[in-house]
């Protein structure tokens, strides 16, 4: 229908995605079974909906995104065999052995309805625990074994600006689960959130709306700091401006 | 009275009391029966009794209670002395108190004493937004000096205002300066709270000068006008009412008339109002009871309501439900961009649209957000409103990255300034350099050293530039380099 095709100005909507990977160590027994023994862990990159869902041993997905997503590519690593996989059909993930990390480039092409090109995401793999410091650390195989899974989620919206007509209408007809309000699992470690680092231990993770509301105070308390700050070298300034001054008209009355 | 009892009796059909009872149930009697109801005299009540309906009002002129003033016991005062607080000298004076006032208990007064909270601004700050053409800064920093002395009573600094070398300034001019000043900092400085109470203090300082000014030639023509003006000013409103009256009633008249023979409307245009003249009419009537006493200098209407109408299509509570569940955002389309493919934003994640600081400064903002833990480059839940929150703590960083970079340049400006006066006084007197520079590190440390996290915060330049006031005065080039460093290290992270 021709009018399905129109553009609905001053609307924009978004669904919220996770992407990313988790990585489990291989045994010695499980390695010994792979076709490349030098692989020592076994690792699942996805891009997923952000809100978990009835499987507990799975981050995101609570919801299938093939409503609006057609098809994710994962570039691999060069010397992975056919290194660019598409996906076409949910769940849109890939799984795969390595023993190294490495950037993984994710195209998100969307349905055609949807009239918007792709859009690319980087994840960098992680294969080996989170550290305090931020600094890779490669743990010895046991150890890492006994730690568990590794998780490396980003939480991310793909934003829609004046989607056409029967675009939104497939989007609304898909409505989002929205993130749980309460922690009921470890937090997702996070880069930029250091000092979560020991409420995302313990299993898998999950996404909360707590997060959003911790990052925002967070930031808004950096920013009283700054603001208080601020407030207190504008006082400098203005003292050593009047110094200034009065350095200024010593010198003018001092005879030359 | 004539009435006995034994005639209420008979009337109010009670039986007569036996005659063995004695007089002391006699004396029981009124005890048993209910109150006599204020308002009644005694003998009407003894007529009527409790029983019969009371026909009349009972109003009985209610006298305010005595007020209780304590008499009763007695109170102890003390003569003490106290401190105000609100003082700045440690003037102590002696007071009267009840003796069961606690000993230490704060001077109940000071508490209205409220110090005005006049803005201070920085010269770096006055070029980049108070520029006037009409104010240079002496005045304009004159002005702010008398108005800190005078609490921002206008009459007061009007009255003391007096800068030498300057064009006479009216009231209006002094406050329009004023409450521009304000305005401009408290909308170029970084706010503290949230959008609407910013808003709301920069609503506290609009001052609109010509509509001050003309409010004031009003009221001076207002109470200028001679008897006769205000005579045929009232006979004219007057007039004007009859005719519209009688338009009125025409017009109705005329309608019937029509509605009657032919069965149609006359036609004939509404009468409208005169909404000015309706005004007027109350006014001048408040004014009589007023007795045309009129306050030429309460502060001015603010002429914007306080906080900007954000015009937004009507939307249900039901949509709201709707799009919150959809995560839908609706923004009014702009109307100035023309509707083209090429104008369309393509979808993209939201992470993209993460504020990125100019890169002059960049290096310092990193630096300084890292201390406070906060990476600017990434986030864990890129959402629209932590999108928003990252903008605004980005600005205010970007802003103390500016007032440090002035403080710094101001500092090494007074070095510059004590070494040439040291090296005068040292034309003059032998052996003075020496002391100037003994004066000029110490001032150094406590500039820095006031406080070892904020002078943490983004300063590895003062930490630089204290070791540099020993050896030399070339302070730029550490700066520069200083620069440098930090943005190869930072070109690594060019990730979002």
């Amino acid at each position: 229908m021709a009018s399905d095709r129109v553009r609905v100005r001053g609307v924009s909507i978004f669904r919220p995605i996770i992407y990313g990977n988790t990585a489990t160590a291989l045994t010695q027994k499980e390695r010994d079974a792979l076709p490349s023994p030098d692989h020592t862990h076994r690792w699942t990159v996805a891009v997923r909906s952000a809100a978990s869902g009835g499987n507990a041993d799975q981050v995101g997905g609570a919801d299938d995104l093939s409503y609006f997503i057609k098809r994710v590519t994962f570039k691999l690593h060069d010397t992975y065999p056919n290194p660019s996989r598409n996906v076409d059909k949910p769940p849109f993930e890939v799984t795969e052995t390595g023993w190294g990390e490495f950037d993984i480039h994710i195209r998100i092409t969307f349905v055609p309805e949807s009239g918007e090109k792709a859009v690319v995401v980087y994840h960098h793999l992680k294969l080996h625990a989170w550290t305090a410091s931020g600094e890779p650390e490669i743990p010895p195989i046991d150890v890492a074994i006994k730690a568990g899974p590794v998780h490396s989620w980003q939480y991310d919206e793909i934003v829609f600006h004046d989607p056409y007509q029967n675009f939104l209408n497939i989007l609304t007809n898909h409505p989002v689960t929205h993130l749980p309000k309460a922690k009921r699992k470890p937090v997702p470690f996070h880069l930029a959130n250091p000092g979560s680092l020991d409420a995302s231990k313990g299993g898998v993770p999950e996404f909360t709306s707590l997060m959003e509301k911790e990052e925002a105070d967070r930031l808004e308390e950096a920013r009283q700091a700054i603001i208080v700050e601020q407030e207190r070298w504008r006082t400098v300034l203005i003292e050593r401006e009047r110094e200034l001054e009065n350095l200024q008209k010593q010198l003018a009355a001092t005879p030359q | 009275m004539a009435a006995s009892a034994a005639d209420v009796r008979s009337i109010l059909s009670i039986p007569a009391p036996s005659l063995a009872a004695g007089p002391s149930q006699q004396k029981k009697q009124p005890t048993t029966q209910t109150r006599k109801p204020e308002g009644i005299s005694r003998e009407l009540y003894s007529l009527i009794g409790p029983s019969a309906p009371s026909l009349v009002t009972l109003s009985k002129p209610r006298l305010k209670q005595k007020p209780n003033l304590g008499g009763g016991s007695k109170v102890k005062w003390e003569c003490r002395a106290f401190k105000n607080p609100g003082r700045q000298d440690s003037l102590e004076l002696r007071h009267w108190v009840r003796a069961s006032t606690a000993e230490d208990a704060e001077y109940p007064f000071a508490k209205y004493n409220v110090p005005s909270n006049v803005f201070t601004y920085s010269q770096d700050e006055y070029t980049r937004f108070l520029e006037d053409k009409e104010w240079t800064k002496e005045e304009t920093d004159y002005l702010f000096s008398v108005a800190r002395d005078y609490d921002v009573r206008w009459f007061v600094v009007h009255d003391r205002y007096n800068y030498i070398g300057g064009v006479p300034r009216s009231i209006d001019d002094l406050k329009d300066r004023y409450y521009s000043v304000c305005r401009k900092l408290v909308r170029n400085r970084p706010w503290a709270g949230d959008e609407t109470s910013k808003a709301q203090t920069i609503a506290s300082y609009l001052f609109d000068k010509e509509r001050e000014i003309t409010r004031k030639k009003y009221i001076v023509s207002l109470e200028n006008r001679t008897p006769e003006q205000i005579a045929e000013e009232e006979a004219l409103f007057i007039e004007v009412k009859r005719l519209e009256q009688n338009e009125r009633r025409f017009k109705k008249e005329r309608d019937e008339l029509l509605r009657t023979i032919a069965g149609i409307e006359s036609g004939l245009p509404d009468i409208v109002e005169d909404e000015g003249l309706s005004n007027l009419a109350i006014d001048t009537k408040k004014k009589k009871n007023r007795g045309s006493v009129m306050d030429a200098d309460s502060p001015a209407i603010p002429a914007m309501p306080v906080s900007a109408p954000i015009v937004k299509r009507p939307q249900t509570a039901k949509n709201a439900a709707f799009d919150a569940a959809n995560c839908i955002v609706r923004t009014d389309p702009p109307t100035t961009v023309p509707v083209t493919k090429a104008a369309h934003q393509p979808a993209h994640l939201r992470s993209y649209k993460l504020p990125v600081p100019k890169a002059a400064v960049q290096p310092k903002i990193t630096a300084a957000l890292a201390e406070l833990g906060i990476s600017h480059s990434r986030l864990v839940m890129p959402t629209r409103d932590n999108i928003m929150q990252l903008e605004s703590l980005l600005e205010a960083t970007t802003s103390l990255v500016e007032i440090k970079r002035v403080v710094d340049k101001v500092e090494y400006d007074i070095r510059v300034l004590k070494t040439r006066l040291g090296m005068r006084e040292s034309q003059g007197v032998e052996g003075r350099p020496g002391e100037a520079m003994d004066v000029d590190e110490g001032h150094e440390g406590d500039v820095v050293g006031e406080d070892g996290r904020a002078q943490s915060v983004l300063s590895t330049r003062s930490a630089r530039s204290r070791k540099q006031t020993r050896r030399s005065m070339s302070i730029s080039s550490v700066d520069t380099s200083g620069t440098a460093t930090t943005r190869a290290g930072t070109k690594r992270q060019k990730r979002s």
